[in-house]
C-alpha cells in the first residue's frame, strides 16, 4: 500500500490558469488528474505463462536426403513384404 | 544397330548425369554378358571398368556427407565414458549449457530443447540428438519431441539403409564381402579406393571397411593421407575416438585438407572438448582463410554453447563469405525473432524465400514475423501457405500451433481455441500446446480441465518450465499448496531466474511456516 505523493504545485493547474489569462487566445486546457488524497493499492496478480511462438527451424540437405532414403527403404519394404504376403496365399 | 553407343561410355554418360540407377543397371547386364566370378577378372578391362561403375554408382546413390552424419543412439549417449571431465568447468563442456553469460534471449523468450539450449534456427543430424540427463528421460523424449527421433542405436539405422537397398537386387548383394580376397584389392589402389567407398556407404559394414583401409595404408607405406583419414572415419563410427584422432592428425601433417580439420573437430565434439574444438578450427583458418565450413563450424559450437552473440558473429562472417548460406541465415534470423526484433528476421527469412527455398518451416517463419512486425497482411497468407506444405502432421501441428498464438495475439478466443485443439490433432503429444490450451481453459474458468492439461503438458516435457508454473499457480489458486508448492519446484529447476516462480515459492513457504 503506497500514500499517494503529498504536494505538487507545479502540476495544480493554478500556474496554467494564471499563464493563460496573460496570452491573447484561451486554448483548452487539459490538466492531469492525480488524486492526491487516499490509499493506492497495488496487486501483483500472477499470470499463467503462455508457451512461446516457435519459429521452425530448416532442414539441412543431408538430413532431407537422410529422411527421403529412410522413407525410401521403408517402403521398399513394406511393399516386398506384401509381395510375399500376397505370394504364400495364392500358394495357399 | 550402328546407333547404339558403346555400353559403358553410356553407362558413364548415366553416372555423369546422376541416372545412378540406369547406369547401376547398365553394369550388371554388362556383367552378365561377359562371365564373372565375385572379382573382375584382371584380363578384361572393360569388365573391371563396369564393376568399378557399379560399385560407384549404388555408393552415389545412398552417399551422404559423412561430416554432417552424427547421430548418438541411447546407448552412446548414455554409457559414454569419452569425455575427459564429468564434472566440468563452466564454458569448456557441451553437455551443460551453461548460464546465458552473454545476454541473449533467456529461457522466458526463446523456447529450448530438452538438452536445455535455446531452439537454433537450423536442423541438421546432430542437432536432433540432444543429451538428455537420465535414462528415463532417454527412453521418453524421442517420442515425444520430434527434435530427437528415437534411436536406438545409431549404427541401426545406417543398418536398415543397407538392406533396403540390398532388398532390392533380387539375387543378393553386388559384392559378397565375406568372399572378399581385402589383400588383392589393396594392392590396387584405384580399385580398392571405390571398393572401400562401395563398402563403407552402401553396405555400412564398417570394420571390413578398416581392414581393407588398413591394408591398403600399409600398401602405400604410410604415405597416402587419403587412406589415413579413412581409417579415422571407420574408427570414428566404431566410437574409437583417441585413435580416430591420431589418424586425422597424422593425414593433417601430410596434406592439410578442409574435410580433415572437419573431422577432426568432429571427433573433439564427441568427446566433449569444444575449446579444442575451436582452437583446431581457428588454426584450419589460418590455412584457409575465409573458408565457409571452417566459421560455420565455429558458429555452429558457440550456439551450442550458448554463447549466442558469438555465434552471430561468426555466422555473419559465413555470410561475408557465401551470401546464400541457408544455416546462417535462418540462424541469424531467428536469433533477431527472439531478440524482439522481427521486423529483421522477416527481412532474412524474405531472403531465403527468394533464393528459392519454398517449404512449410519458411513459410511459418515468415508468417510469424509477419505477425510480429504488424504486417498483418501476410501474416494468415503464409500461414496458410504453410499449412498447404507441410509434409507431415507433426510439421501442421506446429503450424497450428503458431496460428493459435497468432488468435491470442487479436484476442479471438474462439479461433485460438480451435487452433490449439488442430494442434493436437494433429500431434497428440504437443506439450505447448497444450499448456496454451490449459491457459485458455483457465480464462472460461474451467479449473479441472486446466490442470489435466497441464499434467499432460508437464508430463510430456518436464524441461518446459510453464506448465509446472502454471500449474503451480492454478493449484495454489484453488488451495492445494502441495502440489503447487511441489510444482512450483520442479519449474524453478527448469527456469532458476523466472521471478514469478520465486515469488510463488516464497509465498508457499510463508504460508507453511504460519501453520
Amino acid at each position: 500500500m503506497l500514500k499517494a505523493a503529498a504536494k505538487r504545485p507545479e502540476l495544480s493547474g493554478e500556474n496554467t490558469v494564471s499563464n493563460n489569462s496573460n496570452m491573447a487566445e484561451v486554448k483548452p486546457v487539459f490538466r492531469e488528474v492525480l488524486p492526491k488524497q487516499g490509499p493506492l493499492f497495488v496487486e501483483d496478480i500472477t499470470t499463467m505463462v503462455l508457451c512461446k511462438p516457435k519459429l521452425l527451424p530448416l532442414k539441412s540437405l543431408t538430413l532431407e536426403k537422410l529422411e527421403k532414403m529412410h522413407q525410401a527403404a521403408q517402403d521398399t519394404i513394406r511393399q516386398q513384404e506384401m509381395a510375399e504376403k500376397n505370394q504364400r496365399q495364392i500358394t495357399h | 544397330m550402328g546407333s547404339e553407343m558403346e555400353p559403358l561410355l553410356l553407362a558413364w554418360s548415366y553416372f555423369r548425369r546422376r541416372k545412378f540407377q540406369l547406369c547401376a543397371d547398365l553394369c550388371t547386364q554388362m556383367l552378365e554378358k561377359s562371365p564373372y566370378d565375385q572379382e573382375p577378372d584382371p584380363d578384361l578391362p572393360v569388365c573391371q571398368a563396369a564393376w568399378i561403375l557399379k560399385a560407384r554408382a549404388l555408393t552415389e546413390m545412398v552417399y551422404i556427407d559423412e561430416i554432417d552424419v552424427d547421430q548418438e543412439g541411447i546407448a552412446e549417449m548414455m554409457l559414454d565414458e569419452n569425455a575427459i571431465a564429468q564434472v566440468p568447468r563452466p564454458g569448456t563442456s557441451l553437455k551443460l549449457p551453461g548460464t546465458n553469460q552473454t545476454g541473449g534471449p533467456s529461457q522466458a523468450v526463446r523456447p529450448i530443447t530438452q538438452a536445455g539450449r535455446p531452439i537454433t534456427g537450423f536442423l541438421r543430424p546432430s542437432t536432433q540428438s540432444g543429451r538428455p540427463g537420465t535414462m528415463e528421460q532417454a527412453i521418453r523424449t524421442p517420442r515425444t519431441a520430434y527434435t530427437a527421433r528415437p534411436i536406438t542405436s545409431s549404427s541401426g539405422r545406417f543398418v536398415r539403409l543397407g538392406t533396403a537397398s540390398m532388398l532390392t537386387s533380387p539375387d543378393g548383394p553386388f559384392i559378397n564381402l565375406s568372399r572378399l580376397n581385402l589383400t588383392k584389392y589393396s594392392q590396387k589402389p584405384k580399385l580398392a579406393k571405390a571398393l572401400f567407398e562401395y563398402i563403407f556407404h552402401h553396405e555400412n559394414d564398417v570394420k571390413t571397411a578398416l581392414d581393407l583401409a588398413a591394408l591398403s595404408t600399409e600398401h602405400s607405406q604410410y604415405k597416402d593421407w587419403w587412406w589415413k583419414v579413412q581409417i579415422g572415419k571407420c574408427y570414428y563410427r566404431l566410437g574409437m575416438y583417441r585413435e580416430a584422432e591420431k589418424q586425422f592428425k597424422s593425414a593433417l601433417k601430410q596434406q592439410e585438407m578442409v574435410d580433415t580439420f572437419l573431422y577432426l573437430a568432429k571427433v573433439y565434439v564427441s568427446l566433449d572438448q569444444p575449446v579444442t574444438a575451436l582452437n583446431l578450427f581457428k588454426q584450419g583458418l589460418d590455412k584457409f582463410p575465409g573458408e565457409v565450413t571452417l566459421l560455420c563450424g565455429i558458429a555452429r559450437i558457440y550456439e551450442q554453447m550458448n554463447n549466442m552473440s558469438s555465434a552471430a558473429e561468426y555466422y555473419k562472417e559465413v555470410l561475408k563469405q557465401d551470401n546464400t548460406h541457408v544455416e546462417a541465415i535462418a540462424c541469424i534470423g531467428s536469433n533477431h525473432f527472439y531478440s524482439d526484433q522481427p521486423e529483421i528476421a522477416l527481412r532474412f527469412y524474405r531472403r531465403l524465400l527468394q533464393m528459392g527455398i519454398y517449404n512449410c518451416q519458411l513459410f511459418n517463419n515468415l508468417g510469424l514475423c509477419c505477425f510480429y512486425a504488424q504486417q498483418y497482411d501476410m501474416t494468415l497468407t503464409s500461414f496458410e501457405r504453410a499449412l498447404s506444405l507441410a509434409e507431415n502432421e507433426e510439421e501442421e501441428a506446429d503450424v497450428w500451433y503458431n496460428l493459435g498464438h497468432v488468435a491470442v495475439g487479436i484476442g479471438d478466443m474462439h479461433l485460438a481455441h480451435q487452433c490449439l485443439r488442430l494442434a493436437l490433432v494433429n500431434n497428440n503429444n504437443h506439450a505447448e500446446a497444450y499448456n496454451n490450451l490449459a491457459v485458455l481453459e483457465m480464462r472460461k474458468g474451467h479449473v479441472e480441465q486446466a490442470r489435466a492439461l497441464l499434467q499432460t503438458a508437464s508430463s510430456l516435457s518436464p524441461h518446459m518450465y510453464e506448465p509446472h508454473f502454471n500449474f503451480a499457480t492454478v493449484s495454489d489458486k484453488i488451495g492445494d499448496l502441495q502440489r503447487s508448492y511441489v510444482a512450483a519446484q520442479k519449474s524453478e529447476a527448469a527456469f532458476p531466474e523466472h521471478v514469478d516462480t520465486q515469488h510463488l515459492i516464497k509465498q508457499l513457504r510463508q504460508h507453511f511456516a504460519t501453520l
